[in-house]
């Protein structure tokens, strides 16, 4: 039996679809994260799930018991809030102790919890502090601790590290998964944020527009993702116009040229696809390279270096070839991941001639991403 | 933390090495800022403080002299008054139980408004602000008209009497009691705060009184400072619906005895005074108000 269950849920604010069917099952000790750009709908499942709001319809059924209707306080949720949240009168011996206290734990048992609690977040030197004394990290610990004090059923995590600098984030969400692996706490972590989502889930329910768009485990939302949304919200994705020739057989064409790729089995004959591949999966071909086993080729002018670190984005525009009428050039620039050491072979402004490793890639239905509305994730790439 | 130590030892050693120079920089920085206070603000203070302060001295002058000379005997003539005693108890009484009152019915209700009702805050604001308007002799008349000796629900005659006034005076404090109580609430995040304690397991009634309440003492405190010093000084209503309170007896006792009254006059403002003191002391040692933030850390 499932830890927590949401059967169709529905929920609507006005005319305004905020949540719409959505169903899920997470299991015990399992941390799921839901993803997606703001006003996806993420939160408001969230907050339905911890009881501050009412679905419209569906149910929410935590270790097989229908809570739907019992208020907050008696659903027994631990939950961090994006902003803390802390007692400000309180300590954070006291913020942890809050919800022991109102347990009527006997008062030893408490006063060892909560010591044993600021010593697993490393608080225990911050104990009588108030939270306006503490940094934002050490203040999401507290938040955490607290909400963990009490032993939830399920721990549900509302953005915690969106007010936290860059680099206590990406400590606090190992630590985060530490914890929650170590105390076996099953959880729902709300973000935005993909890498955040990607690092520390089991699974990753990703949404948009109120509706659930694909559920999978980290590897399989990066490596396979099954709609254009997800491939477009998560990390950078590479779209490239292809023509479908057999559905079923998996065979598309580009530049006069039939290769095999996985085909998404909604796209008809005939129809054009999109066929979607990482930055860093396409291979430059140097002046040499002969053998391409069926694989695509596509040449472009680059237009922009970006510094990674390890790697250099290119930023190429394609440069169509002559008398080809299978698909149109890609209208986005294509980003290609070339190792630092070796960006320098392709200055802005040369030309640059790239591998699509068809079998590695999926080609899936979709408007191209210019005619798409731009998500906020967009934006930020 | 150890390098401004560090620092302000170089510091302290420099001007040890050359004191004449840096001693003055130090005085000229430290009198800088009141070298730049404008004519104008230095008028304006004195003027303030002859307005405020010269009423007092003439009432000290007047309250604790036989007309010649100085004396204390008005005020011991005064303090011994059986009326002074009566009056000064039964507004000390009516004002705690009025701001008891104040805030006991007003911080929930100001709370529910936020967290629950957020649509009905204009109208709430709107109600609090009423005494503004209506003028209190008009709800002494109106009172005296619903409650007085004609009318089927007669309180004044009764034992239910100071339940009247004790209203009134609530009424009266509302504009600042609900003004002071929201303006606290408005400050901390009430709603996340509620839902923290609501998923820790605490009942409304405990979030209200022990994360809420905690949370806002500065607004309580000066909620209850405004409600006690409005009842306190109340006139208008006590004196029309027939209530003995201190400041009725204050105004009664000058016809007579205005020696003892101004004497007494001086006693009620240390009172109050000594009251604001109290009260602004207790804010400051509350732990986790806006008042110990820059404190040390």
């Amino acid at each position: 039996m499932s830890r927590l269950q949401l059967d169709n849920v529905f929920k609507q604010f006005g005319d305004q679809v905020a949540v719409r069917d959505f169903s899920l099952s997470v299991e015990d000790g399992e941390l799921v994260s839901f993803l997606g750009p703001s006003g996806c709908g993420k939160t408001t499942t969230l907050r339905m799930t911890a009881g501050f709001e009412s679905p419209d319809s569906g149910s929410v059924v935590v270790d097989g018991i229908d809570v739907t209707d019992l208020p907050p306080n008696r659903r027994g949720m631990g939950m961090v809030f994006q902003g803390y949240a802390l007692f400000p009168n309180m300590t954070a011996a006291e913020n942890v102790d809050f919800g022991l206290a109102v347990r009527k734990r006997p008062a030893a048992e408490r006063r060892a919890r909560v010591a044993e609690l600021l010593e697993l977040f490393g608080l225990a030197h911050v104990a009588g502090s108030y939270p306006h004394q503490m940094s934002g990290g050490q203040q999401q610990r507290v938040a955490l601790a607290r909400a963990v004090a009490i032993q939830p059923g399920v721990l549900l995590l509302d953005e915690p590290l969106s007010a936290v600098d860059a680099k206590v984030r990406e400590e606090l969400r190992t630590e985060i998964r530490r914890m929650q692996v170590q105390l076996h706490i099953t959880t729902i972590l709300v973000t935005h944020d993909q890498s955040e989502a990607l690092s520390i889930s089991d699974r990753v329910v990703v949404m948009n527009r109120g509706a659930i768009e694909e559920v999978g485990t980290p590897t399989q939302i990066y490596a396979e993702p099954r709609s254009a949304f997800t491939a477009g919200f998560i990390g950078a994705m590479n779209e490239i116009p292809v023509r479908v020739i057999s559905s079923s057989g998996g065979v598309v064409e580009r530049g006069g040229k039939r290769v095999t790729a996985p085909v998404a089995a909604e796209l008809a004959d005939g129809e054009l696809g999109l066929l979607l591949v990482r930055p860093e999966s396409l291979e430059p071909l140097g002046p040499s390279s002969a053998s391409l086993n069926g694989d695509l080729t596509l040449t472009g002018r680059v237009e922009v270096q970006t510094f990674l670190g390890a790697t250099t984005r290119l930023l190429l525009r394609e440069v169509p070839a002559a008398g080809d009428r299978s698909a149109p050039p890609s209208t986005r620039l294509l980003a290609v991941d070339v190792p630092s050491a070796s960006a320098g072979q392709w200055p802005a402004g040369s030309e640059m001639a790239v591998r699509i490793p068809v079998k590695a890639s999926r080609v899936i239905a979709g408007q191209s991403a210019a005619a798409r509305p731009p998500t906020p994730a967009k934006l930020d790439a | 933390m150890s390098n401004p130590s560090i620092t302000g030892e170089a510091t302290e050693g420099a001007i040890a090495i050359l004191p004449g120079v840096h001693a003055r920089d130090n005085a000229a920085r430290r009198t800088g800022r009141a070298r730049r206070t404008p004519v104008w603000a230095t008028v304006v203070l004195v003027v303030a403080a002859v307005y405020f302060l010269l009423p007092l001295y003439a009432t000290a002058v007047f309250g604790f002299s036989t007309g010649k000379h100085f004396t204390l005997q008005p005020l011991f003539d005064g303090l011994a008054d059986e009326g002074f005693h009566s009056s000064l108890y039964l507004s000390v009484l009516y004002s705690v139980v009025t701001t008891v009152l104040a805030l006991a019915v007003v911080a929930p209700t100001a709370y529910l408004v936020e967290l629950r009702f957020p649509r009905l805050r204009a109208t709430v604001e709107f109600l609090t602000i009423l005494p503004f308007v209506i003028p209190p002799i008009i709800m002494a008349v109106g009172l005296s008209v619903v409650y007085g000796i004609n009318s089927p629900v007669n309180l004044i005659a009764s034992d239910w009497a100071p339940v009247l006034l004790i209203g009134g005076y609530f009424v009266l404090t509302l504009p600042f009691t609900f003004r002071a109580i929201d303006n606290a609430l408005r400050a901390v995040d009430v709603r996340m705060l509620s839902e923290a304690a609501a998923s820790l397991g605490a009942s409304p009634t405990r979030t209200f009184l022990r994360v809420i309440v905690p949370s806002i003492s500065l607004g309580l405190v000066s909620a209850a400072l405004l409600a006690f010093t409005t009842a306190m000084g109340e006139f208008t209503l006590a004196s029309l619906l027939g209530y003995a309170t201190f400041p009725v007896y204050l105004l009664n006792i000058n016809g007579y005895q205005p020696r003892e009254g101004e004497a007494l006059v001086l006693v009620s403002f240390f009172i109050t005074w000594a009251g604001v003191i109290a009260l602004a002391a207790i804010a400051r040692r509350t732990p986790g108000t806006q008042i110990v933030r820059g404190g040390p850390m």
